[in-house]
């Protein structure tokens, strides 16, 4: 196939998808479908996103927390303020999770590998210390929310919330997806591989670097948004749980991070799994059972499942086979 | 002829049969819940659970609710308040439980009020502290004695003013339940125009506090009142023994968590000595209801077992009052009908093992029945004897008081 016809195949498989997705909210009067999916959902934009600087940049963020709560307290702030709707919540969130990407694509300049990692956990926890001190948004208390009425056609905000959640997931794919078939994705693989190298031979790596950052910041705050009125409840250990970090990384890792489609297949097995375990085995033994899986991939599979499947994106991903 | 007999009683056997069958085949009385099983809550979650498994064996050991037996569903929340709303709509709308129980603690019963509020379920609370208070549900019922928000500080403020207390300092850690409590006790202290001489607030993870401890003395406080965390209690205390407080310090505690928990009370031993902190049920003679002893003899040799708190007087009664209190309401109205239930929690009063339990219109006890406890002549390395009266004196309230209090607090160490 060419990229003509791939481009074409992409667009109508979301296409597809998001018909399903809006069908579905339509005929399934169960809730809980709609209170499970949204959380996969959610996973699948944060990893993806998260694979834009983790995976195309090779610059392992531990912060995806920090941008996930900053998206859920901008959107409380907002919603307390202003009473804004959902969709300006959501871009609201998304253009201060793009000035924190900025910020931390900024800290690229002087840390690397190890060290960039550890500077974004402490990112997470400066923020989190200063919402709990905020007391305009519920403190260390949290703060309950009461949600506005739904709009047509939904019955339920959940599902509208699932919905919605679903064309986050969407953009954040094709995002991934451009950036890429694109001079960026190309770019941020090179410095990936050799940063020195890449920038001798003339590839802007500052400007990709801050442009990988923005782009996850505002992507990553964006699926977060939506959490407040979903739990109709913020509190900054939930907001910031560094769960977040840890399964946003675990899901592009166990899925692989050469191509779109690895953080997507993670975000759905890990996600989907976690759902399962939640409701099924249900003790310390479903967090064993994650640890595990992780183990096993890192070990077994070093490229993840898109490793597994297509040996070629094993020379993508590596580089240097 | 013969043969007619012969077939109808035949007939008349499989009907007997097949109704008694139906009886005893009748599908259980399922009631859900989320519980803290991973995660920070897990200590307190797993003993509050094991004290409605005690609750559901006895009442399916008497024949369970309407006959039927009583099941329970019971999922891991982790501790988190993101993981409750799937897990709810869940156990409604998949497993179609026939009653809900909150699960353990203020976070992850949050995001499920709006819920219940919603669909119009009953929602039987589990130590959550105001969390019914803007959603205005009134379909929910803590087990928590807390009773009404401000009685908290309240209660400790007038052991301190009886004993002479004039202003307070306060020393709170950065977190939910802390600042809950901190608040009330400056809107009490304000009301009674009891001047704060020290007001700090310390960030959770905090494990040295002698420069505070230093700072807090040199304010020369009456009433020292502290809401923490069980890592920081116990920072606290030793600070308090190495540096000491102060002659004019009557009455030091109130809102410190971690001293209920049998694990850090024998850690801490002596230095707890002194310290007048909340509870929720003590080994006093004061607390001993209908089958309170009963419990804690199955309690203490399920506990070693289930790896709980080998004591489990925080939470544990409290699970199965909950479970008692629903099996009155069924019992009364003969149904399973919800609001049937709900009005009958709001307008009796209810017979438990930790007391008789009234509530009020916002779904929290009518007055309040947390404890203010001044703990006695506590030794080093000792689980054994928290069993044992008199080591936690009960000062508060009055219905159940145990002694005085032993004021200052410089004389209450020794």
């Amino acid at each position: 196939m060419n990229k003509r016809s791939h481009s074409i195949a992409f667009w109508a498989a979301v296409a597809v998808f998001l018909v399903a997705v809006l069908t579905m909210t339509q005929i399934v009067r169960n809730e809980y479908p709609f209170f499970a999916g949204y959380v996969i959902l959610q996973f699948i934009a944060l990893a993806v996103a998260w694979s834009i600087l983790g995976g195309y940049a090779g610059y392992v963020n531990f912060g995806t927390n920090a941008f996930f709560g900053v998206g859920v307290y901008t959107a409380v702030a907002l919603f307390k303020a202003t009473g804004a709707p959902l969709v300006v919540q959501i871009a609201a969130a998304a253009v201060v999770g793009m000035t924190l990407g900025f910020g931390v694509g900024l800290l690229t300049l002087r840390m690397r590998g190890i060290f960039f990692s550890i500077a974004t956990i402490a990112l997470a926890i400066i923020i989190e210390t200063f919402v709990m001190n905020w007391r305009f948004v519920g403190g260390a208390a949290g703060i309950q929310i009461q949600r506005p009425p739904v709009m047509a056609p939904f019955d339920s905000y959940v599902k509208m919330l699932f919905f919605v959640q679903a064309m986050l997931a969407v953009i954040a794919v094709a995002t991934a997806r451009y950036i890429q078939n694109s001079r960026i994705g190309r770019g941020l693989q090179a410095l990936r591989d050799d940063e020195l190298a890449a920038e001798c031979t003339g590839v802007p790596t500052l400007k990709l670097k801050l442009i990988a950052c923005m782009i996850s910041g505002a992507l990553i705050s964006a699926a977060g948004a939506p959490a407040a009125m979903y739990l109709q409840y913020a509190d900054p250990s939930s907001a910031f749980n560094l769960s977040y970090s840890v399964s946003a990384l675990a899901m592009a890792l166990i899925g692989g991070t050469a191509h779109w489609i690895g953080p997507v297949l993670g975000a759905i097995l890990l996600g989907s799994t976690q759902q399962l375990l939640a409701v099924t085995i249900s003790s310390e033994v479903n967090v064993l059972v994650l640890g595990i899986m992780l183990v096993l991939f890192v070990v077994g599979a070093p490229k993840g499942i898109i490793g597994l499947l297509r040996p070629r994106y094993r020379l993508r991903a590596g580089g240097k086979q | 002829m013969e043969r007619r007999t012969f077939l109808g009683g035949a007939m008349a056997v499989a009907v007997v049969g097949h109704g008694s069958r139906a009886l005893a085949q009748q599908p259980p009385i399922k009631i859900g819940m989320s519980m803290p099983q991973t995660g920070g809550l897990a200590g307190g979650g797993k003993a509050s659970l094991l004290g409605i498994e005690i609750w559901r064996d006895d009442v399916n050991a008497k024949g369970g609710l309407l006959g039927r037996k009583v099941e329970l569903v019971v999922y891991d929340d982790k501790s988190s308040a993101s993981e409750t709303p799937a897990i709810y709509a869940k156990l409604v709308d998949v497993d179609k439980v026939d009653l809900l129980f909150a699960p353990y603690a203020t976070v992850p019963t949050a995001p499920i009020m709006p819920f219940v509020k919603q669909r119009g379920l009953l929602l039987m609370g589990n130590f959550s502290f105001q969390v019914n208070s803007k959603v205005g549900h009134d379909m929910w019922f803590n087990n928590a004695p807390w009773g009404p928000a401000d009685s908290w500080a309240a209660s400790f403020l007038d052991l301190a003013q009886k004993a002479g207390g004039k202003n307070m300092a306060l020393l709170t850690a950065d977190q939910e339940f802390a600042q809950n409590l901190a608040v009330t006790a400056r809107d009490v202290a304000k009301k009674r125009n009891i001047p704060i001489v020290f007001d700090q607030v310390y960030p959770p993870n905090t494990v040295e506090f002698s420069s505070i401890i230093r700072a807090l003395k040199a304010a020369k406080p009456d009433i020292v009142y502290v809401a923490s965390y069980p890592p920081d209690s116990a920072g606290i205390l030793r600070a308090v023994n190495e540096i000491g407080i102060g002659d004019s310090v009557k009455i030091f505690g109130g809102g410190m968590v971690g001293l209920q928990f049998a694990a850090v009370m024998s850690n801490l031993g002596s230095l707890l000595n002194g310290v007048v902190n909340y509870n929720t049920w003590l080994p006093e003679k004061s607390m001993y209801f209908d089958g309170t002893k009963e419990f804690f003899d199955k309690y203490t040799k399920r506990a070693v077992e289930a790896k709980v708190d080998p004591l489990g007087y925080y939470l544990a009664p409290f699970g199965y009052a909950m479970g008692q209190m629903i099996e009155a309401a069924v019992a009364a109205t003969k149904s399973l009908d919800q609001k049937g239930i709900a009005k009958y929690l709001r307008e009796n009063e209810h017979k438990t093992i930790v007391g008789p339990i009234a509530f009020s219109a916002d779904g929290e006890r009518k007055e309040t029945a947390t404890l203010q406890a001044q703990f006695r002549g506590v030794k080093d390395k000792d689980i054994e004897q928290f069993r044992s009266s008199g080591k936690q004196v009960i000062l508060f309230p009055d219905k159940l008081k145990t002694g005085e209090l032993i004021s200052p607090f410089e004389a209450a160490r020794n």
